[in-house]
């Protein structure tokens, strides 16, 4: 999707479609979730098929929605692609899991994902993440989004415990999760791609514990910390080994691409933003604040209202399904001076809720940020000027907001 | 569509009886036990030859057991893709025949 928006326009809230794809590919929400803070704060919208869901825009709603388990759960399922079906993995799946089973599972898994236990990792990432530049550097056309979707598993495979024979075909099923009517990614229906690429993810973890069942032993992996990490008194449980991990992986896949080429293409089209980054490297980690903020990649959050509830000025009824909008959560001008304004100087740009609020925090924002401020500390070391070689194509998504292609060419900076 | 083999859950009595091979060379014998293999495991719904997995309520958990029990079953492993891109009973048999040759 346009992360800057275009010309201001008329929008009547009632009659948007959030669930229109081609909003999200070649259109401009931007100025619809404008129009959706100001004018509808809670929004409904009921689907062809009889379907419906209420949406929340406003920053501190968006809050209350994705972090008040009390009120709004998680239990019936939290990606808005499967709207309506009860997510057959609740409570064993850490996202589709309230507290107090969440709190256990979290606590035992986030240990290892703290920014403390991450730390040891920067060197081995920033020699990934230079040889992940290297073939940008040569002068010729090079497509971002595209690659860029194989940053986080060069980054995180060891980590993880991924072979890298493996990393092309996990990057592909995550992306078909995300993306299931992208027709980069689709295959047969939405509903098959998703089943191919579920089926297959949950398929590999297992296979792996299986594997390292056999061989016997421990590595430092954090597949091999699900197989042995104890939450509430004993072990994960199989199913929630290969759910976990199956979750672990598309967390680390399918968001941080979006969030590199998103914040590449905002300093390419602000000259003066790129030139300040580069004249001040310790500007970089609220550079990646602010290309959290303005990419927001995971574009949104679903929960399940527990009873009725008063919120954005209505109500929500006992059951309903509620749309928490980060993306537009990230731009609401009461948290965000000049919100459509890139600025990576912007203070409060840590506000941001990209990687969500509360109890379901993205478990891997430590490593995330890190990778991102090690990406730009080095494209920034090493490109002179950047510039975009054709029109990029937007992620055929509504979940996910991102690119599939970003060409640019990039000229080696010569005096570091 | 009213001539093909419908199953229930209860018992995997089948209700249809009379010959018919599937579309794609599968027997009609097994065509019948695919019905009744997702009748099981697609609890309360009634499971026809040319029924959409996904319509039925079919997801990737239920189509781990139910390919799982066809290699058990037939010796047959199924590829995953071609499984949930054939989505009928239909198709899926056809694919077990094919496996089995």
């Amino acid at each position: 999707m346009r992360l800057t928006p275009g010309a201001a326009r008329d929008i009547d809230p009632d009659r948007v479609d959030l669930f229109d794809l081609d909003l999200y590919t070649a259109g401009d929400p931007h100025p619809v979730w404008d129009a959706m803070r100001a004018k509808a704060p809670l929004h409904h919208q009921v689907l062809a098929d009889g379907r419906e869901f209420w949406s929340v825009t406003r920053h501190e709603d968006v809050c209350r929605v994705l972090g008040s388990h009390q009120e709004f759960t998680s239990e019936r399922g939290t990606v808005v692609t499967h709207l309506g079906v009860d997510d057959v993995a609740a409570g064993k799946l850490m996202t589709s899991t309230d507290p107090p089973r969440h709190t256990q599972v979290r606590r035992a898994i986030g240990s290892r994902l703290t920014a403390r236990a991450v730390a040891p990792w920067e060197d081995r990432i920033r020699q990934a993440i230079v040889r992940f530049l290297e073939p940008a550097l040569d002068g010729t056309v090079f497509d971002l989004a595209e690659q860029a979707l194989r940053l986080p598993a060069i980054v995180t495979g060891p980590l993880l415990g991924i072979p890298e024979r493996d990393w092309d075909e996990l990057v592909q099923l995550t992306a078909m999760v995300t993306a299931p009517s992208d027709p980069h990614f689709r295959q047969g229906s939405e509903a098959a791609t998703l089943a191919i690429s579920h089926h297959e993810l949950v398929a590999y973890v297992t296979a792996w514990v299986k594997q390292r069942r056999a061989a016997g032993g421990e590595d430092t992996s954090l597949l091999d910390h699900l197989m042995s990490v104890r939450a509430g008194e004993a072990p994960l449980t199989d199913e929630e080994i290969a759910l976990n991990g199956y979750s672990i992986l598309l967390g680390a896949n399918v968001t941080t691409p979006h969030t590199v080429s998103g914040t590449v293409l905002a300093l390419v089209e602000r000259p003066e933003q790129f030139e300040k980054a580069q004249a001040d490297p310790s500007l970089v980690p609220n550079l990646v604040e602010e290309g959290l903020r303005w990419t927001s990649a995971a574009c949104n959050f679903m929960r399940y209202a527990v009873g009725d509830t008063r919120i954005g000025g209505g109500t929500v009824p006992a059951g309903g399904a509620v749309v928490a909008w980060i993306g537009s959560a990230n731009r609401d001008a009461a948290q965000f001076t000049d919100p459509h304004t890139f600025d990576i100087t912007r203070t409060g740009a840590k506000r941001q809720v990209a990687f969500g609020f509360g109890s379901h925090f993205c478990i891997g924002a430590p490593l995330a940020r890190m990778t991102l401020r090690v990406f730009f500390e080095e494209l920034l070391q090493r490109c002179g000027s950047i510039e975009v070689a054709g029109e990029p194509e937007h992620l055929r998504s509504y979940f996910i907001a991102g690119m599939t292609h970003l060409p640019i060419v990039v000229q080696k900076r010569r005096t570091p | 569509m009213e001539s093909r083999p419908r199953a229930h859950r209860q018992g995997g009595h089948h209700e249809a009886t009379e010959a018919h091979a599937g579309s794609d060379g599968a027997p009609e014998a097994l065509v019948h036990e695919v019905c009744a293999l997702w009748a099981e495991h697609l609890p309360g719904r009634e499971v026809g030859a040319d029924d959409d997995f996904f319509a039925l309520g079919g997801n990737s958990l239920t189509g781990i057991a139910i390919i799982d029990q066809v290699k058990r079953d037939h010796g047959v492993e199924l590829s995953v893709r071609d499984f949930y891109l054939a989505q009928t009973p239909a198709r899926v048999a056809a694919l077990i025949e094919r496996g089995r040759r």
